[in-house]
């Protein structure tokens, strides 16, 4: 029997998954009402289990996890903003928030379907360790933690205009900071643990690690100056909008620095 | 602020201006030094000098601490004053490493005299390693007395970061990364290490067999002109011959044979296990109703590979295919008396004596046909108390993950 090629699926599970969104984000903003917004939770958590499904299928199908190229990582991150932003909402009931994080979401599930890229089967030895798993997932769910913090800092850069109104939200980035920067560290360091087993070497100042490095030490700048500077809100939001872009960097730019030619992390196609 | 303006200058308590005068002199002294040894790439002092000047190190920084704990500098060195100025200036030399190509030759001579591509070994960054072991000891001893369960996490991370910083930079030096060829029965105790010096090891290895496991090749097309791979809005695909029929950019391929390890005889290809032997697919090719089949072949060290031609722009082709797991089987002799057979394989490196042996390479050209193993052997005795750190920087994380951010800032319970 012909077997599907997965990807030619995607657009099916995207498009269900951006729809549920879609309304999802609309109840949150526009209805105040317990009902709508239960319904709304439902919706943004349908969307999630949508994609679940979708990788799941995909990861029976290559035979590999689904952890390696651009598109798979995007698809990680959608499932753990949207996921994030729902839990976020059920814990502290910030509908701007969880509406932003499904935007975002909404962003990586549109990028992933203008580049369809090719999903190649095989994984260099290198990479098939049990190591793999935990340290690409501790990644992306910091990553979608941070990404999350950064949404709260622009939004307090930009529209929060008084202290006052500024002060509950900070509290929630420096929630998802704490968090993310925990899975960021565990990152770092499984990362270093597995370049042991695999290369010989903790660390070797590689392009991908030493961006990796690089991200860490901006959202340690965070954590410090927050620490010593509580009131200062502002710059402390300024400082987290800089350290998302520098993760940024570290995720997608990396690959197109002239530092980086022939990184063993530099995600494939 | 303008309380901060009108106090002296490095008087309690340190304002961000002393934080940054420091951290700024510590890179531009650096920077200096390194000048004026001309570019000269620092290497730590090898055992046993690196250990006892950890020792002086820990013995000037301890009794110092208490006797002048009370002191502004002390106090301000202590702070986040201090510490934000050092992060960023660390920061600093990391971002340089991120954007010019380390271990390479330098493009010019200024880039030789800086140390710009080999960053690690250079005064600046030793100086300012230095710098934040000082503030992550004083920090850690000014947390610890007195004692309080409170600061367990802050503990955990920072100390855990000082012994991180202070293990790699002594151990650095002791740590052996040597390359050994091994070539099928023969056996090896010779290896070269990074500076490309021959070095006698206690160690003799006879690699008893190479094996490579591969995945199925993957087929493309490419342009009969240019021999380029045929893009598909901007992206090349590949299809890996794991199943019976494919399609590719509108062709449908159905795979009649395939024949994982082939000789070709006259026109077509058998089944044949001798060097050089490479995969290769009888495979019918339709296009609009029009139907092409043939062989192709990846090709190796000996054959050629074999091309499908469908018309006159595209053809089908091959790929080598890519490698699954590689291991060899190895028997190990050591001075101390040890005779062990073992299988390595990349991720599954095997400990002895005090080295690591890890397989590396082997030669790509042949394939699975390599009669030569590389393998990298490690020595690395400083790596407990590496490990030890990175524990416990993993127990502060999951302390940052459990209490989260402390209230108020969480400046209550500092002195
Ligand atoms: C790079 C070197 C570092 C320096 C120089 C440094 C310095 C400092 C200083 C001076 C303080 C304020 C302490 C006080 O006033 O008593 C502080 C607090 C803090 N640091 Fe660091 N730190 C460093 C690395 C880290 C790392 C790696 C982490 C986490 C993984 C971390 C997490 C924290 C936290 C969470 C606090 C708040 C204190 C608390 O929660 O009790 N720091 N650090």
């Amino acid at each position: 029997m012909e077997e599907l090629n997965m990807w030619l699926d995607y657009p099916i599970y995207a498009t269900v998954a951006i729809l549920c969104w879609l309304v999802a984000s609309g109840l949150f903003l526009s209805s105040g009402k317990k009902l709508m917004n239960q319904l709304a939770a439902g919706l943004s958590f349908a969307g999630t289990a949508f994609l679940l499904v979708f990788i799941t299928i995909l990861w029976l199908h290559i035979q590999r996890p689904p952890m390696r190229t651009l598109g798979e990582t995007r698809l990680w991150y959608a499932i753990f903003l949207s996921g994030i932003g729902l839990i976020s909402y059920l814990r502290w009931k910030y509908k701007w928030l969880v509406s932003y994080s499904l935007g975002l979401a909404m962003v990586f599930l549109i990028i992933n379907l203008q580049h369809p890229e090719t999903y190649d089967k095989t994984l260099m030895p290198a990479l098939q360790s049990p190591w793999f798993i935990p340290h690409v997932i501790v990644y992306i769910f910091a990553y979608a933690m941070l990404g999350a913090s950064s949404l709260v800092a622009l939004r307090n850069l930009f529209f929060a205009p008084t202290e006052k109104i500024i002060k509950g939200p900070i509290q929630m980035a420096d929630n998802l900071v704490y968090i993310g920067f925990s899975f960021l560290t565990f990152g770092l360091l499984f990362g270093a643990l597995w370049a042991k087993e695999a290369w010989g070497h903790y660390w070797t100042w590689d392009p991908k690690e030493t961006w990796a490095f690089i991200t860490w030490m901006f959202y340690l700048v965070y954590i410090h100056y927050r620490f010593r500077h509580p009131s200062e809100h502002k710059k402390a939001m300024t400082i987290l909008a800089v350290s998302f872009a520098i993760l940024m960097i570290c995720w997608f730019g990396v690959n197109y620095l002239p530092s980086a030619q022939n990184s063993v992390h530099v995600y494939s196609e | 602020m303008s309380n901060e303006n009108r106090r002296k200058i490095w008087s309690h308590p340190w304002s961000y201006r002393e934080g940054t005068i420091a951290a700024v002199a510590i890179l531009l002294l650096g920077f200096a030094l390194q000048l004026s040894t001309n570019g000269m790439i620092l290497r730590m002092a090898g055992f046993p000098w690196n250990l006892l000047s950890g020792l002086v190190f820990l013995g000037i920084l301890i009794p110092a601490y208490y006797l002048l704990k009370h002191t502004p500098v002390i106090k301000g060195l202590g702070s986040v004053k201090a510490a934000l100025p050092a992060i960023l200036g660390f920061t600093f030399l990391v971002l340089l490493m991120g954007f010019v190509k380390q271990d390479v030759e330098p493009k010019s001579a200024l880039f030789r005299t800086l140390g710009l591509t080999h960053l690690v070994k250079t005064w600046p960054f030793i100086l300012i390693n230095l710098y934040l072991m000082i503030l992550l000891g004083i920090i850690t001893m000014k947390r610890l007395t007195p004692f309080n369960l409170k600061n367990a996490g802050f503990f955990l991370n920072h100390f855990g970061l000082f012994l991180v910083l202070f293990s790699t930079a002594l151990g650095s030096s002791d740590m052996q990364r040597l390359r050994m060829n091994c070539y099928e029965d023969q056996t090896e105790w010779r290896a070269v290490d990074t500076s490309g010096k021959t070095i006698e090891l206690p160690i003799a290895i006879k690699l008893l067999n190479f094996n490579i496991a591969e995945f199925r090749p993957k087929v493309t097309i490419i342009n009969n002109q240019t021999g380029q791979v045929v893009l598909n809005k901007g992206k090349n695909q590949f299809e890996m011959l794991d199943r019976n029929s494919l399609d590719l950019y509108g062709y449908h391929l159905e795979v009649e044979q395939f024949l994982e390890s082939s000789g070709k005889v006259g026109e077509a290809y058998f089944q044949v296990n001798e060097p050089g032997s490479a995969p290769s697919a009888k495979v019918k090719v339709t296009k609009d109703g029009v139907e092409i089949s043939g062989w192709v072949c990846s090709g190796s060290f000996v054959n050629q590979p074999e091309a499908l031609k469908l018309n006159d722009t595209h053809s089908l082709v091959m790929l080598p295919a890519e490698p699954r797991k590689f291991s060899s089987e190895l028997n190990i002799q050591t001075k101390s008396g040890k005779n062990i057979t073992t299988i390595i394989e990349v991720n599954r490196p095997y400990k002895i004596d005090g080295w690591t042996i890890y397989q590396l390479s082997y030669n790509t050209e042949m394939g699975r046909w390599s009669n030569l193993s590389v393998l990298e052997l490690v020595r690395d005795p400083w790596l407990p108390v590496v490990y030890l750190g990175i524990f416990l920087m993993m127990a502060g994380a999951g302390f940052l993950f459990i209490t989260g951010k402390p209230k108020n800032g969480g400046t209550e319970h500092v002195a």
